[in-house]
């Protein structure tokens, strides 16, 4: 049987380091992304720019000490971050922009028109400067889907290259990750995040690619915000001898352990 | 109505279980919604009423038995012993057609994630079987999605265990996702989870991950600034349930990746003045990422009045 072949983007960086307690230094998320890129992962999603001048500095290293995997930096809906990710060097240029009405209406407090509008101002900026952009559909799993649909055609028309849709809360199953996945219309590459509220990340993010995902976010030990992200080690646990990820369990075996101790600085997280 | 079995008892030494822990462990796991208690014959002489007398001892030649929950016309609630009689078996998809007319629990088949396990799920439900038990092992990470994928296409029975130090799908967790399908016919009140983790890492003497999902102590924890920002909106934006659901508390902690939002509001639920914030967030990030943790509550008073004062200074001097 031949192996389907897919790729990681990896979130240790951002979402991973999102949660609570987790912090790396420079030299830390430096470290981090030489292993992750000497792994074979496909894309580094390395931090937020917007966060400040140390995380723009950590961007321009990590750009230097990479040699084969894409560097992206992660955007709200907004100009200034956006510009921020662009002078730090960054290979793509993600926006995340919030699909389901709970958090347009509570959270932005905007209407499905403004959001649209938004995206579309935010995207030549990201042309102009030869960028790849990408486009995440924050809380996709709790979206009505007229609008998920509306998004991905924008994001199309937009010159989007990929597609991220995320389980923002972890609520999918595999069946209704495959009902969603499958009405995707296939000019566009997909790629799945998924968190793990319900212990289901990895069958979540397993389904979503047999489906016709092409990427799979992933973090190290599985960290990120609540109960974390898929965890890329039982990822390719499960999909040994079907899925090639080009990377090498053994491998991450190892090399994550020698990251344990930058991760886990403190050991009262781990357990 | 789905039968959900409980391993856990079967699961780490029982040795050292007092009758009182063990009597409690079965109460709350009755009342998170499981129809059956598995545990070894041993224990059942440690069974406190309201285990229906004349019961223990019946059962001791097979090495497990189950304990139902009973509740009678008046109200009131009985434990009922009854003969663990599931022959487990470990079967080749091929293997399927020749079940017949027993009471099966199928164990293995870590892998269904992979496959067409919807097809799967329907040859079993066809098959002759009397009682069908799915216990699929968690070697994949995928046990959960397993045990739901096959209630969801009509299974009667799944077999679980309380956390993750095992090989069965996590209780906690095939009951959230059952709950979040279709709340109206769970019946069962997960509130109590909270105390169930905290009893069973005293009898196990196991500490669980503080991010383990639906039981982790951390889970509510909030620090990144936008995901501060929209559970200060409304705490739905970012929750899959209610900390209370599962008796835990929401929390915005401070830290790295803390905005200007979450320390003000931190201030302000310290009593303290909102004076220097940006100052403050700029230590709060810092002294964070060389800890590697949160900032405690305490840590933020000091910090605060260290800034403050030096901050006041400036403006007088």
């Amino acid at each position: 049987m031949t192996m389907m072949q897919k790729y990681i983007v990896d979130t240790t960086l951002r979402d991973g380091e999102q949660s609570p307690g987790m912090a790396f230094s420079i030299r830390e998320k430096v470290t981090i992304a030489k292993t992750l890129d000497a792994l074979g992962v496909n894309r580094i999603e390395a931090g937020t720019p917007a966060m400040g001048r140390e995380e723009c500095r950590a961007f321009e290293k990590i750009k230097l000490a990479c040699h084969n995997a894409q560097i992206i930096g992660w955007n709200r809906m907004n100009l200034n971050d956006i510009h921020k990710s662009i002078d730090c060097g960054a290979d793509i240029i993600h926006v995340c922009v919030p699909a389901s009405d709970l958090l347009i209406r509570e959270k932005l407090r905007k209407t499905r028109a403004e959001v649209l509008d938004n995206l579309a101002s935010c995207t030549e900026a990201i042309h102009a400067a030869h960028k790849e952009l990408t486009i995440g559909l924050e809380d996709a799993s709790r979206a009505d889907w007229d609008f998920v649909v509306q998004l991905i055609e924008t994001a199309k028309n937009l010159g989007a290259t990929t597609l991220r849709f995320s389980d923002t809360v972890g609520i999918m199953s595999p069946s209704v990750c495959k009902s969603y996945l499958s009405r995707i219309p296939s000019e566009i590459d997909i790629e799945v995040h998924m968190h793990n509220d319900l212990g289901m990340a990895v069958a979540n993010s397993i389904q979503g690619l047999r489906s016709g995902a092409k990427y799979a976010d992933s973090t190290l030990f599985g960290i990120g915000e609540r109960a974390g992200n898929c965890n890329l080690e039982h990822l390719l646990i499960a999909t040994q001898g079907q899925i090639d990820f080009g990377i090498s369990l053994d491998e991450l075996q190892w090399r994550q352990n020698t990251l344990k101790s930058i991760i886990y600085k403190n050991k009262l997280l781990y357990a | 109505m789905v039968t959900i079995i409980d391993r856990t008892l079967t699961t780490f030494n029982i040795d050292g279980i007092n009758s009182q822990d063990l009597n409690h462990f079965c109460g709350l796991l009755f009342t998170c919604g499981v129809t059956k208690i598995e545990l070894a014959s041993e224990l059942v002489s440690q069974l406190e009423p309201p285990t229906l007398a004349g019961d223990s001892g019946k059962y001791i030649d097979n090495s497990t038995c189950f304990l139902t929950q009973v509740i009678n016309t008046d109200q009131t609630i009985s434990w009922k012993l009854e003969p663990n009689e599931l022959i487990e078996q470990t079967l080749h998809i091929s293997q399927i057609n020749t079940i017949s007319h027993q009471k099966i629990r199928l164990m293995g088949w870590e892998d269904l994630i992979t496959r067409d396990y919807l097809s799967i799920f329907n040859q079993l439900l066809n098959s002759d079987a009397d009682t069908l038990d799915l216990c699929p092992s968690n070697q994949n990470h995928c046990a959960t999605a397993i045990a739901l994928e096959w209630i969801m296409a009509g299974g009667q029975s799944i077999s679980c265990g309380f956390a993750n130090r095992h090989d069965f799908p996590p209780l906690e967790e095939v009951l959230m996702g059952l709950k979040l399908r279709d709340p109206k016919s769970f019946s069962g009140d997960l509130s109590v989870l909270n105390e169930l983790r905290r009893l069973y890492e005293k009898i196990s003497a196991v500490k669980l991950s503080k991010m383990k999902a639906i039981i982790g102590e951390d889970i509510f924890k909030v620090e990144s600034g936008i995901h501060v920002d929209g559970v200060l909106k409304n705490p739905h934006t970012y929750e899959p349930f209610s900390p209370q659901t599962v008796g835990n508390n929401r929390e915005i902690v401070l830290g790295k990746h803390s905005g200007h939002q979450s320390v003000l509001y931190k201030l302000k639920e310290q009593n303290l003045s909102d004076s220097a914030a940006s100052s403050i967030l700029k230590q709060i990030k810092g002294r964070c990422t060389q800890l590697g943790r949160n900032l405690s509550d305490l840590e933020l008073r000091t910090l605060a009045s260290e800034v403050q004062n030096d901050y006041d200074a400036k403006i007088y001097c």
